[in-house]
């Protein structure tokens, strides 16, 4: 027992170190799979409200371009307007449509904290469960998407932008629909990489990257990016394509979160396909 | 002014300089600038390595809440401050310490300041990067971060003691 106690005296400053590294770098590798707590990161009250102050002062930095960007949107979306289009027929009525049904909606917010230079790169926004933000939900800005919901307080929310590691999404290369994963470097925020595309397909350049919409996050058709280069992977008949992002991350500001209002039907039909067998 | 005083706004300071300013700042290259660790060498020298442990840990982790690294920053500032006793005792001077300096440029000397600080700073990026990355493919990405943003680390350290640390009296 004396042993024992003569141990822990020596050994104590090692011990304390010891005991507290484990615990940051449980954290933090634990914190990079799933979210354990909110009180430790910025979707906390406290961090969340001092991420505002800040954001209330560096939103005007790139206002004008932001402006811009939301003008553009507003002409598209005025263009649909029915005070826009001229009326060719009368006599119509309008009827309760049984043909379309919302599956997506969308909230708007701001993003108050963001970085590009990490290996992973986590954003936060302006709303949270209060404004009916949920896990899992899609983010897109009106360039591209941004990321997915991974964390949400009352009031705030953090996204896990497509700048990390295993963001994975599904994505599609557009003429030809060749379906791949979508992953990020961590080298230049601007270029990503998408994985798992057969070296035997013909892919021009340029062409545009599209969400596919398969895991229910966001709609079909977002755009992603464009191709930039084709870079063959070692020893295997693969591609790896890198694409430049449509979306500037550097001066990200308004996004939407999108609510799929199908989702749950979704996973609940996937959720019946049988698991793969360990010993195949 | 009051040790305990001096150090917390220090503190302070260091922390919302690192989370709210210099965490945004993308300067490319991978270049990122960390100088929160100069409040664990400002801190006294005869203070215990367990209370710089906690200091540490304490420290790093509200800049990790604020920046989304969930214990990044903790963990490498904990690493420096459990070196710290080490290197200094490695770059001590002829007759020790003296308790009632401490560790900046001004009253240790310019070249004593370059080794252990330096030497403390590599530690903390490296440690910092190779946690970020956390593949060994990346080695020639993390020492390539590591090395540029050193030096620029160091020297925000410099300018920050100006801003910090009162000078003695020229006698």
């Amino acid at each position: 027992m004396r042993n024992l106690i003569a141990f822990f005296r020596r050994f104590r400053v090692f011990l304390v170190f010891v005991v507290l590294q484990i615990f940051a770098l449980s954290t933090y590798f634990s914190f990079l799979q799933f979210p354990r707590a909110q009180y430790l990161t910025t979707a906390s009250s406290i961090n969340g409200s001092i991420l505002e102050m800040r954001n209330d002062v560096t939103k005007h930095f790139n206002l004008s371009k932001n402006n811009d960007a939301l003008q553009r949107e507003n002409i598209l979306l005025r263009e649909r307007l029915p005070q826009s289009f001229h009326r060719l027929q009368y006599g119509l009525v309008k009827i309760d449509d049984t043909l379309y049904r919302q599956q997506y909606e969308y909230i708007p917010a701001t993003v108050i904290n963001s970085t590009v230079t990490k290996r992973n790169n986590y954003f936060t926004l302006n709303i949270g469960s209060k404004q009916g933000i949920k896990r899992n939900m899609g983010v897109f800005s009106e360039k591209g998407i941004v990321g997915i919901i991974h964390n949400t307080s009352e009031n705030y929310s953090v996204v896990k932008s497509v700048l990390t590691e295993d963001i994975n999404l599904d994505v599609m290369i557009e003429p030809i629909g060749m379906v791949g994963l979508l992953k990020w470097d961590g080298r230049d925020p601007r270029i990503g990489s998408i994985t798992g595309i057969s070296n035997d397909l013909k892919i021009k350049l340029w062409s545009k990257v599209v969400t596919r919409g398969g895991s229910g996050y966001f709609p079909r058709g977002l755009t992603v990016g464009h191709v930039r280069k084709l870079n063959a992977v070692e020893g295997k008949p693969l591609w790896d394509v890198a694409i430049r992002y449509s979306e500037d991350f550097r001066t990200i500001q308004r996004v939407y979160v999108i609510k799929n209002l199908m989702q749950e039907e979704q996973q609940a039909i996937e959720a019946l396909i049988p698991a793969d067998k360990e010993d195949e | 002014m009051n040790e305990v005083i001096k150090h917390s706004i220090r503190f302070i300071v260091l922390v919302i300089l690192q989370s709210l300013i210099l965490n945004q700042l993308e300067i490319g290259w991978g270049i990122q600038l960390m100088v929160y660790p100069l409040l664990i060498i400002l801190l006294p020298f005869e203070l215990g390595t367990i209370y710089l442990l906690t200091i540490a840990f304490v420290m790093g982790m509200v800049i990790d809440s604020i920046s989304n690294t969930y214990g990044l920053h903790a963990s490498s500032l904990l690493l420096v401050a459990y070196l710290r006793p080490q290197i200094f005792k490695m770059f001590a001077p002829r007759d020790g310490y003296d308790n009632l300096k401490e560790g900046n440029i001004y009253e240790m000397g310019t070249r004593w300041f370059i080794y252990v600080f330096g030497t403390l700073l590599f530690i903390h990026h490296f440690w910092f990067f190779i946690l970020e990355m956390f593949r060994l493919n990346d080695i020639l990405l993390i020492l390539q971060k590591t090395l540029l943003s050193l030096p620029l680390s160091f020297l925000i350290c410099l300018l920050l003691q100006a801003l910090l640390v009162s000078k003695p009296q020229e006698r």
